[in-house]
């Protein structure tokens, strides 16, 4: 301090030295007992925290979803199968630009706004780093392809496949079948725990028809596997594995050939067929036309397929019309007829004259005979029951329901389905209205009144029954009483399924069991009693059904019907694109079973055929239920019914010799 | 001579000691700092072939690089620590100039250019041999002064820091130009400077660096501190790192999954698990018994540091052992405290495990300078 050259104290100066030194290696000291205690902390007091942690980084549940059973027809013709599809994927982590990659992408595949929004709003919910996130579904090949020359410009990018839903009817099954569609939030919240993580892996749910009521079938048992990945999201090893219980392969009663001869049978009309095999109550055909295309559905219909779908008012392609109740209008008279013998009001050979028209006594209102409106007038003369049935005599109804009463009526034909579901896995069917007193007051808050009855003997007024309901009616009077409850499902992977046996419905006993063969007779008249002589006394559908084959070789029961249409909309009615006149039509029905007067074969097919705005029952409705069960019988069972006839004959005249 | 007198008269028992430490002296080598160095270096190799996934050509490269480093060592030893003091103004010159050529014509590497790619030589960071020039050159100019220093000799002494500390921030090499500056301080500190002045420049230094927070840092500076403070803000970017490197340490446990079976590491959770997350490798293996050994293994090598300065003979030589031992500590403390969440992210190397080829051989350029300083002054005394 005092001089430039000032001495230097060695010894002070080494002193000084040791003294910082020392210094130096308590800091020393200090620092790496800063780090100890640090290392401690996580290493000891947070090995557990970080010890979880770790596991959930690398230890990843992952479910594994099982395959959707398979349905079948009858035949085993596939009704709705598996398909791979191709989604392009994204993993956010790994894309450099999203915004120049999706521009990028777009040039090769189809990518419109509206992908872009769900694909950001995938993004946007939790999810694991490095996870792939569906950006398009089903890729064209085409769109693979492009893709797959560019795939090295578009790190991140993916394609990932699935399998999905494939109805290979399409809209032949849209409603029967029915479709599975994406889980939406309400299904899930609807389901217990067990259920949801029995889900966790799938995407896709039954929403209708047979893939709604089997769900819990088809879909089988979620399976887990525990993999240990890398911080690239890349599987490095399975650590434990369960593996998935696959949905159950159905069979069903359906006979797809029949099923698409049907459809056919409807040609351009809306409408619906229902046919039953009679022995099993296995619904043959069950066809709503116009159909839909469920395969739209399954991996997420677009908007405007969508309202193509919903606002087409007239041809209601998602409305199920097999299911669903119409006025059946003369189709209920063979059950009324029934009830009528049973409840001894009328006999074989009870019979009215019928001036046309009836009249309640006291009221000056005439019921007219809607068969005759087109015709030239008049009544149906004496007519008995039979003739009732064949010649659709409305008045003679009229008299037997105002006789019967409301409450008989009701009583009787709940025997038959009608006002109730029969089906045992058509959970989803209507169960139109088999009205009564009580129906009534609950439903309309009034009394009944005799006009009521009058309108009912005829399947009109407050009577509504479904297609289904017919077909499951006639069905028993094809068994003589003997109710089989309409079924779908036919076999579970190979075994037969019993259905639900506790709940069995009662077969319908009548006094005398031959009014069953009467009424068979009756309605066999319907299709094959030919014109005569005597005025008015030929069956309604002979016609159209029995001179226009000349070479049936079987005989047919059937009973047509026509129902006023009700309540057709303003907006409809309005509407200058369509005649008003045709959706103001009649409905027309046709109930039928076959072959019958056989003494060789039951009844193998029992059919309901509903025409939307048809007109006529008989003419419109039969012949498509005639096409349908030559179709079964013919094409199908290849009954050959000639030969049966010969059989029959050498064996009569054996037993004459 | 007196020295000689007593180990004639302990005969018998200390011929043999004496024998082989003066063969240890003819080869200029301390055995005790080269065996904690050997350990360390097999160690280091054994960690780094789980931590690379069991490669055996990343071991077999960091191996050779070490021999490299151990005879390089060696070479540097058979020096006199003279030689060092009387050449340390020209090396700084020469250090200083190189430097400035890294800056016209350096190679970028991991953003920082401070690579010399110059023909015929492999290529080498001169920013890295700072950490040796600087200190002699400050323990050149200081011991020959009086001590503790005077305010004169501090301010050409902080000169002499502060023109590579520059020149290397410059090269955008933050993380070394602050370990350069510090084997320069450390020099300072040992000297003797006045505590006023270090608990004053430690206070400056405190006020100041929320300005450079504000004003100075880089966007990628700001994101570690903050990172540091809190990992989760950025989980899957400036955060991760740290945050997976902890989840090693933490599951890793008192005893560790066993070698090779860390999963952090063998599934790549942990980035730069080769280089500077090393020590999370082996957090995860070895537990913290594992790393209380490591700890061990280089106190071993820091206390024989700190001996070979103590011991040493006049003042340069104890400044720059001193200084030597003290970069080499903040290293591994620095690269620890980093990886194990105490600072916040700074690319620094854990010395002889991480994998690396000149950082390797710059801790052993270090070392051998330790040597020549314990043995050769010896020698001279002779």
């Amino acid at each position: 301090m005092t001089g430039k050259w000032q001495l230097k104290d060695h010894e002070a100066e080494r002193a000084l030295f040791d003294r910082r030194l020392a210094v130096a290696a308590v800091f020393i000291a200090l620092l790496f007992a800063a780090l100890i205690a640090k290392l401690v902390n996580l290493q000891v007091f947070k090995h557990d925290y970080f010890s979880v942690r770790s596991d959930g980084n690398r230890i990843h549940s992952q479910f594994i979803p099982p395959p959707r059973g398979l349905i079948f027809d009858r035949n085993g013709e596939l009704l709705a199968d598996n398909q791979p599809i191709f989604n392009l994927t994204v993993v956010r982590e790994q894309v450099e630009d999203m915004e120049s990659t999706l521009s990028f992408l777009s040039t090769l595949i189809r990518l419109n706004e509206d992908d872009i929004e769900q694909f950001n709003n995938r993004m946007r919910r939790n999810r694991v780093p490095f996870s792939s996130v569906p950006l398009r579904y089903v890729l064209t090949e085409e769109e693979k392809s492009r893709f797959a020359v560019n795939s090295h410009k578009l790190p991140g990018i993916a394609i990932e496949h699935q399998f999905v839903r494939q109805y290979p009817l399409a809209a032949l099954t849209a409603h029967s079948v029915g479709y599975v569609s994406e889980i939406n939030r309400e299904e899930l919240d609807r389901m217990s725990d067990a259920e949801r993580e029995n889900y966790g892996g799938t995407n896709h749910i039954g929403k209708t028809g047979i893939e709604r009521t089997y769900e819990e079938l088809l879909h089988g048992t979620v399976g887990y596997e525990i993999v240990e990945k890398n911080n690239r999201g890349q599987v490095m090893g399975t650590l434990d594995r369960t593996d998935p219980v696959a949905g159950k392969n159905i069979t069903l009663h359906m006979d797809s050939r029949l099923q698409i001869a049907a459809e056919q049978a409807l040609g351009e009309f809306r409408g619906a067929i229902v046919a039953i095999d009679p022995a099993t109550g296995g619904i043959l055909a069950m066809v709503s036309k116009p159909g839909f295309d469920p395969n739209l559905f399954v991996t997420g219909i677009s908007t405007r397929d969508y309202k193509v779908l919903v606002t087409d008012e007239i041809n209601t392609p998602l409305f199920d019309r097999s299911t669903n109740p119409y006025p059946p209008g003369s189709t209920i008279k063979p059950f009324l007829g029934l009830s009528g013998l049973h409840n001894g009001l009328v006999d074989y050979e009870f019979a009215i004259e019928d001036p046309g028209y009836f009249r309640l006594p006291g009221v000056s209102y005439r019921w007219g005979d809607y068969t005759l409106r087109t015709a030239i007038g008049g009544g149906h003369g004496h007519t008995n029951l039979q003739k009732a049935i064949y010649q659709s005599c409305d008045t003679f109804f009229y008299a037997l329901g105002n006789r019967m009463g409301i409450d008989t009526i009701h009583q009787f034909m709940s025997q038959f389905g009608f006002g109730e579901n029969f089906a045992l896995d058509i959970s989803y069917a209507r169960t139109g209205v088999l009205p009564s007193r009580e129906w009534k007051m609950a439903s309309r808050g009034e009394p009944w009144y005799p006009g009521d009855t009058i309108n009912s003997s005829i399947g009109q007024g407050y009577m509504w029954a479904t297609p289904l309901q017919l077909a499951t009616a006639v069905s028993i009077i094809a068994n003589k009483g003997k109710v089989v409850q309409p079924r779908m499902l036919k076999e579970i992977e190979g075994q037969a399924f019993q259905g639900d046996i506790k709940n069995a419905v009662p077969d319908v006993m009548l006094n005398d069991p031959d009014y069953w063969r009467f009424m068979e007779e009756a309605m066999t008249m319907v299709v094959h009693r030919p014109y005569s002589d005597t005025f008015r006394d030929y069956g309604t559908a002979y016609e159209a059904i029995a001179m226009a084959d000349r070479d049936m070789s079987y005989k047919m029961a059937g009973k047509s019907g026509s129902a006023q249409v009700v309540g057709i909309s303003q907006e409809i009615f309005h509407s200058t694109d369509i005649i008003v006149s045709d959706l103001n039509k009649d409905h027309g029905l046709f109930i039928a079973f076959a072959p019958t007067e056989n003494i060789q074969i039951s009844p193998q097919i029992a059919v309901a055929v509903f025409v939307e705005n048809g007109e006529y029952g008989s003419s419109v409705a039969g012949p498509i239920a005639k096409q349908v069960i030559d179709t079964y019988l013919l094409d199908i069972l290849q009954i050959d019914f000639a030969a049966m006839e010969a059989a029959t004959d050498s064996l009569i005249s054996q037993v004459d010799d | 001579m007196t020295s000689k007198d007593f180990i004639r008269q302990s005969d018998g028992l200390g011929s043999a000691a004496a024998k082989s430490q003066s063969f240890w002296r003819i080869i200029h080598t301390d055995p005790s700092l080269l065996v904690g160095l050997l350990l360390l270096c097999a160690f280091g190799l054994f960690v780094l072939f789980s931590a690379s996934g069991r490669d055996e050509g990343v071991v077999q490269r960091q191996g050779l690089t070490m021999i490299v480093g151990i005879v390089v060592m060696f070479v540097v030893a058979q020096f006199n620590v003279h030689f060092f003091r009387r050449w340390a103004p020209s090396m700084y010159a020469a250090g200083i100039a190189l430097l400035g050529v890294v800056l016209l014509i350096g190679v970028e590497a991991k953003g920082a250019k401070s690579w010399l790619d110059l023909p015929g030589l492999p290529s080498f960071q001169p920013s890295e041999l700072m950490k040796f020039v600087l200190p002699m050159l400050v323990a050149w100019y200081l011991a020959s002064r009086p001590l503790p220093p005077r305010f004169k000799h501090l301010f050409w002494s902080a000169v002499m820091i502060l023109l590579p500390t520059a020149l290397i921030v410059l090269q955008n090499d933050t993380g070394t130009a602050i370990m350069v500056a510090m084997s320069g301080i450390f020099v300072v500190l040992l000297a003797g400077i006045r505590r006023r002045i270090v608990i004053g420049g430690a206070l400056a230094l405190l006020m100041v660096s929320p300005a450079w927070y504000l004003f100075l840092a880089q966007e990628h500076q700001k994101n570690r501190i903050l990172t540091f403070f809190n990992p989760y803000r950025d989980p899957t970017g400036a955060g991760y790192n740290i945050i997976q490197s902890q989840i090693a340490i933490g599951s890793g446990g008192i005893y560790g999954k066993g070698y090779t079976l860390g999963a952090q590491s063998n599934l790549d959770f942990i980035p730069e698990s080769n280089t500077d997350f090393i020590l999370a490798v082996l957090a995860e293996e070895f537990g913290l018994l594992g790393i209380l050994f490591l700890i061990s293994l280089y106190l071993f090598v820091l206390v024989r540091g700190c001996h070979i300065a103590y011991r040493a003979t006049d003042m340069f030589s104890r400044l720059l052992a001193g200084s030597i031992t003290l970069t080499f500590f903040l290293y591994v403390f620095v690269n620890m405290a980093m990886v194990s969440g105490l600072l916040p992210v700074i690319g620094v190397p854990l010395p002889l495990m991480s994998r690396g080829g000149t950082s390797i051989v710059t801790f052993f350029i270090g070392f051998g300078l330790l040597m020549s300083i314990q043995t050769g002054g010896r020698l001279k005394v002779r």
